[in-house]
């Protein structure tokens, strides 16, 4: 797609942006994004909602999830209460950050992360699924209990690295979110 | 030029409140509320009621408008809904299916 | 399994080499620059350093922590924390500030003290 989208500072959006293209913000966003092309949250946007595109910069707000199917970066200025996951994942000096982390070739714990993962199923299953095919279906088939806890992963993380546990991924989720995506 | 823009390809479901000027390129679902310029350009689809100070119509909305000055509807344009605005123009080529209050 | 510990005198420096292999807690007044492996706890009033192929197994407290190579484990720094593109970090991280360069292989969590302006508080999946 030729043009950028960009939603100005005098917007107010309260809905989801989806679709092909890349889209720049500026203003105000409360809901859900999620684009093929590349995300950009300017310095002054404001935006409540997850975020799942190729690529994100973010220099502004997020209370939300970011997910960058090939990298997300958070510039200086950047405020995010969020899981951040992406094939690489940059936090310039100055970039605020409160959330989990996860970058596409993880050390040891694949199975940990995914759980954490897990808790949006939406986001970080579209994400996984290009990056981790091995784990992925031997996970989906399994399928145990879906959604943990924030603080019960970050007291896991703080006694130290458990066991690899079989990422869990509901069962069907991922054909739903196969037949949700087009 | 415009502030805001959707571009072809995306899709902006939800309720849009700007006030600044937009230019509808893609697709909108939902409702758009402007203090300033609406303008829906040749291959916009849009779905929604739309409030603006003035709006141009080249793609095809359906929904009714309100703008505080005027409405142009151009050839290709294609508005289906009613619309409310002290001034109106329907070029040539355009279509449009619905009430119109001029008494603002 | 022996238990080591070892101190450096103030603002020292100490190295544990390539090769090296410390199994048990590190508590230190100086800065310490691991080539090879620890695993246990680190405690530090200084600075720790992890070159490309050091690998830490431990929760690590210290002043500043710079990573190249490999830590498993939280990190808690009065400081900064810079994790660099050849970093394998896996753990709870908390610094004064925290900075990862792309290209580095991170599982864990960040933890800053800062607020969120109010339209965005009320967060969305947290």
């Amino acid at each position: 797609m030729a043009d950028v989208t960009v939603v100005g500072q005098g917007i107010f959006l309260r809905g989801s942006i989806r679709g092909e293209g890349d889209v720049e913000i500026r203003g105000r966003i409360e809901g859900d994004i999620e684009v093929g092309g590349e995300v950009t949250i300017a310095d002054g946007a404001l935006v409540k909602a997850d975020v799942t595109a190729r690529r994100i910069v973010v220099r502004g707000a997020v209370a939300g999830n970011l997910t960058g199917e090939d990298g997300v970066r958070l510039e200086q200025g950047a405020r995010v209460v969020g899981d951040l996951r992406g094939a690489t994942i940059g936090v310039a000096e100055g970039a605020l950050v409160r959330g989990t982390v996860q970058t596409g070739n993880a050390p040891a714990e694949r199975g940990r992360a995914r759980t954490a993962a897990a808790r949006e199923t939406k986001p970080a299953a579209r994400a996984a699924e290009p990056r981790k095919p091995v784990p992925a279906p031997a996970a989906a088939a399994k399928g145990n209990g879906l959604p943990r806890r924030p603080a019960a992963i970050a007291q896991e993380e703080r006694t130290g690295p458990p066991p690899p546990v079989v990422p869990a991924l509901k069962k069907g989720a991922r054909a739903a979110l196969r037949k949700r995506s087009r | 030029m415009a502030n805001t823009v959707i571009a072809q390809g995306i899709t902006i479901e939800g309720e849009l409140t700007s006030e600044e000027d937009v230019v509808i390129q893609g697709t909108l679902r939902g409702k758009l509320v402007s203090k300033d310029t609406v303008n829906v350009e040749s291959g916009a689809i849009v779905e929604a009621d739309i409030a603006a100070s003035s709006l141009s119509v080249g793609g095809h909305i359906t929904g009714n408008v309100t703008a505080s000055d005027r409405v142009d509807l151009m050839p290709g344009g294609r508005l289906i809904g009613d619309v409310k605005a002290s001034r109106l123009t329907i070029a040539d080529g355009a279509s449009f299916k619905g009430n119109v209050d001029m008494d603002v | 399994m022996a238990r080591a510990s070892s101190s450096t005198s103030h603002g020292g420096s100490a190295i544990l080499g390539k090769g090296a292999h410390i199994r048990g807690r590190i508590a230190g007044e100086g800065d310490l620059r691991v080539e090879g492996g620890i695993s246990g706890d680190v405690a530090l009033k200084g600075d720790l350093f992890v070159s490309d192929g050091g690998e830490v197994t431990a929760d690590i407290e210290a002043k500043s922590v710079v990573v190249e190579g490999t830590i498993e484990g939280d990190i808690a720094a009065t400081d900064t924390v810079s994790i660099r593109a050849s970093a394998r970090v896996s753990g709870a991280i908390k610094g004064s500030s925290v900075s990862i360069e792309e290209g580095a292989a991170v599982q864990g969590s960040i933890d800053a003290d800062f607020e969120l302006p109010p339209e965005l508080t009320g967060k969305a999946g947290r």
